[in-house]
């Protein structure tokens, strides 16, 4: 069979409206994921047992099953639930900022550990009151030790979000294979679809090493 | 809410849904067993010193770990057969795209693992006059493995997870069977709730293993 | 300089400290009164109990039985087998670790105002300009905005030390603060600190080096086995000790080398 590249750029503004979607996508959910998982770490760390438990449960149950039936649940399910319409922009983000959450609210608790028993002793020695340890040493040492996983996160993230492709919203995955379809010219969409992913997560992946680097130099002091 | 559970639409269907987590376990075990040799064999050509084995190689791991799961299958599924004239049972092209997917992840996890095999093993070792070829045998890979076990199974517990999205293409499995009888039976909720249930049964436990023998290991080296 | 130097009342009293980790029953009844003008070095065995002793007294421990007042005041006690410690009473102890220990997130400068402005309500700007003339007199004046993993072994430890007078502490605690370091950097550190010891700063030091005990010490405790062996001057305790285990010590690491 012959290839013809050329027809990719024909269809570029429709794969940039996709990427515009897939990234916007994964924006929203790294930011309401990840704050809704910093509560999930907290809890996950707290006192309360009732507490402990129940996002303990989140979070297992939603990195124990796939993430498209996590998906089709929210689109399919949660309407009849909540008896109301959500546009599949709305479930989208729903679906992808449950899933964010438990994925974050790991990376908030292992960096929440890090934290030395050292550290703390020096706060105590310099009087500083528990609210102070918390908000001045223990949180931004704990947050900056987070940041290069956050970054792996949010890769993870735009590749998941090719999901929603699954339940018709029009990301990147969707038009590029909604393309091939009507063009009969798979090999060349897809393979499109494909590099602009990884043009797009490949330079990320190299950013997080660089600032793992960089912060683990910085908090061995 | 509008809607009445009613279990007994998945109970009452629940031989599809064995079938199709049947296949899914083999997608995943067949996937694994590729994933387990062939990461082990990438493992090695990616710290190759010619650089003509470690680009590629590295190429190939970058690829997959950088593009989404869901792309790789779709592309694979729609692109070998015309690019190459192969044309192979949608269970095999599932097994294969989830196979070189593994591949990918767990060529980097053994690569981690031989990499962080302490300095110092490899100085006893030559200091003990063991050749290059038996420290690597007896001393590093034995070391290493055992470093990577963890990861391993938890790709392995991800790719079982993964394999739900064959069932776009249309391959049997359960996520498959589950879209289906959801669309048939017009019960979502408990088809799908049951569904992610079994799901998670199957990996919670694997899980579990995985962070028994991590906390086993940091008490080990503690 | 410092309150009260020269003055010969107690500073701290300890009054049968017992502290047990698990069955390891480290202090066992020590009883320590520290005058004003003190410079007490703690040395002894590992597992003595020197390390321990300066923990609780900073009240980073609990203790299983006694007390400690501080100036007069009770500071730390044992209530229905709870440790009571006083917060007033611990602001006016500084403590510098043997790893430094400096906030890697923040400046050296932030690193020295953090407890006067979070602890004590100072302006900031109040708290920089005391923080820059302390830095100066260290020699660190060039290392204001500098972050730790940009500093010595060395120069941490004296921003350690900065750190901890920025709260103008009535008596310094110091555990084994040259330890980590290479043996070049530290002088520097022992300098800052006999400095202090210049201007009747009170401290309480526990070291492995002997030498620089000798130097800075108005008295030397040996503690081992969680009690008090033998306290005295240093060129007795140091020099010709009384007791035979202080002796044995002495004889081991004074010729350690040889």
């Amino acid at each position: 069979m012959e290839l013809d590249f050329s027809i990719v750029l024909r269809f570029a503004d429709a794969l940039a409206y996709g990427l515009w979607l897939t990234i916007r996508l994964t924006l929203i959910c790294i930011i309401t994921g990840g704050a809704l998982g910093f509560l999930l770490a907290l809890a996950r760390r707290s006192k309360n047992r009732l507490l402990r438990g129940a996002s303990t449960v989140y979070v297992e149950f939603f990195r124990g099953t796939p993430v498209l039936i996590q998906l089709f649940w929210i689109f399919f399910c949660l309407p009849i639930i909540l008896g109301v319409e959500l546009s599949s922009f709305v479930s989208g983000v729903i679906a992808l900022t449950l899933y964010t959450a438990a994925i974050t609210s790991e990376t908030f608790r292992s960096s929440l550990g890090t934290v030395s028993r050292e550290q703390i002793d020096a706060c105590v020695a310099l009087g500083l009151p528990a609210r102070v340890q918390v908000t001045s040493v223990v949180l931004p040492q704990a947050l900056l030790r987070a940041m290069p996983t956050l970054l792996s996160n949010t890769i993870s993230l735009f590749k998941e979000s090719s999901l929603v492709s699954a339940v018709g919203m029009a990301d990147l995955m969707f038009v590029g294979q909604n393309i091939s379809n009507n063009t009969a010219r798979p090999v060349e969409m897809l393979t499109a679809v494909a590099l602009i992913y990884f043009a797009v997560a490949f330079p990320l992946t190299r950013a997080v090493s660089v600032l793992e680097g960089r912060i683990l130099r910085k908090l061995a002091a | 809410m509008d809607y009445s559970l009613d279990l007994g639409a998945v109970t009452r269907n629940f031989g599809p849904l064995l079938e199709g987590l049947w296949v899914t376990i083999q997608l995943t075990l067949a996937a694994n067993v590729i994933g387990l040799v062939l990461g082990f064999v990438i493992a090695l050509l990616v710290m190759s010193r010619v650089a003509l084995i470690r680009v590629p190689a590295t190429a190939f791991v970058e690829f997959f770990r950088c593009t989404p799961a869901i792309v790789q299958i779709v592309w694979f599924f729609y692109c070998v057969p015309m690019l190459f004239n192969i044309y192979l049972g949608s269970m095999t092209m599932g097994i294969v795209a989830l196979g070189l997917n593994l591949a990918a992840f767990n060529g980097e996890a053994y690569r981690a693992a031989i990499q962080s095999v302490p300095r110092e093993h490899r100085d006893a070792a030559v200091a003990l006059g063991l050749s290059p070829l038996q420290s690597t045998l007896h001393i590093i890979l034995p070391t290493a493995f055992r470093l990577a076990i963890p990861v391993l199974l938890t790709n392995g517990i991800v790719i079982f997870q993964q394999s739900a999205l064959v069932a776009i293409v249309a391959v049997p499995d359960l996520m498959y069977e589950a879209k289906s009888l959801a669309t048939k039976t017009y019960r979502p909720i408990e088809t799908f709730t049951i569904v992610a249930l079994v799901y998670f049964a199957v990996s919670f436990p694997i899980s579990q293993l995985v962070g028994w023998l991590e906390r086993r290991r940091s008490v080990a080296m503690a | 300089m410092f309150d009260g130097a020269k003055d010969q009342t107690a500073l701290v009293r300890m009054d049968g400290l017992h502290k047990s980790f698990g069955p390891v029953r480290v202090l066992q009844g020590l009883d320590i009164e520290m005058k004003r003008g003190d410079r007490v070095v703690v040395i002894g065995p590992s597992g003595g109990g020197k390390s321990t002793l300066l923990r609780v007294l900073m009240g980073l421990e609990n203790i299983n039985a006694g007390s400690i007042s501080f100036g007069g005041q009770p500071y730390i006690s044992v209530k229905d087998g709870k440790t009571v410690i006083d917060p007033k009473v611990r602001r006016s102890i500084g403590m510098v670790f043997q790893h430094y220990t400096l906030f890697p997130h923040l400046s050296v400068l932030q690193n020295l105002i953090l407890a006067p402005c979070k602890v004590n309500g100072e302006s900031a700007s109040g708290a920089k300009e005391r923080a820059r003339a302390l830095l100066t007199r260290f020699g660190l004046g060039a290392k204001a905005d500098a972050y730790p993993n940009q500093l010595s072994g060395g120069q941490k430890q004296r921003v350690a030390i900065a750190r901890a007078l920025m709260l103008d502490p009535k008596l310094m605690l110091f555990d084994e603060v040259t330890s980590a370091l290479d043996p070049e950097l530290v002088a520097e550190v022992e300098q800052v600190m006999l400095e202090l010891a210049a201007q009747d700063m009170p401290m309480v030091i526990v070291t492995h080096d002997m030498w620089f005990a000798r130097n800075i010490a108005s008295r030397v405790i040996f503690c081992a086995g969680g009690v008090v062996v033998e306290d005295g001057p240093p060129e007795q305790v140091l020099g010709s000790p009384i007791h035979e285990r202080t002796r044995e010590f002495i004889n081991r690491v004074f010729h350690i080398r040889t």
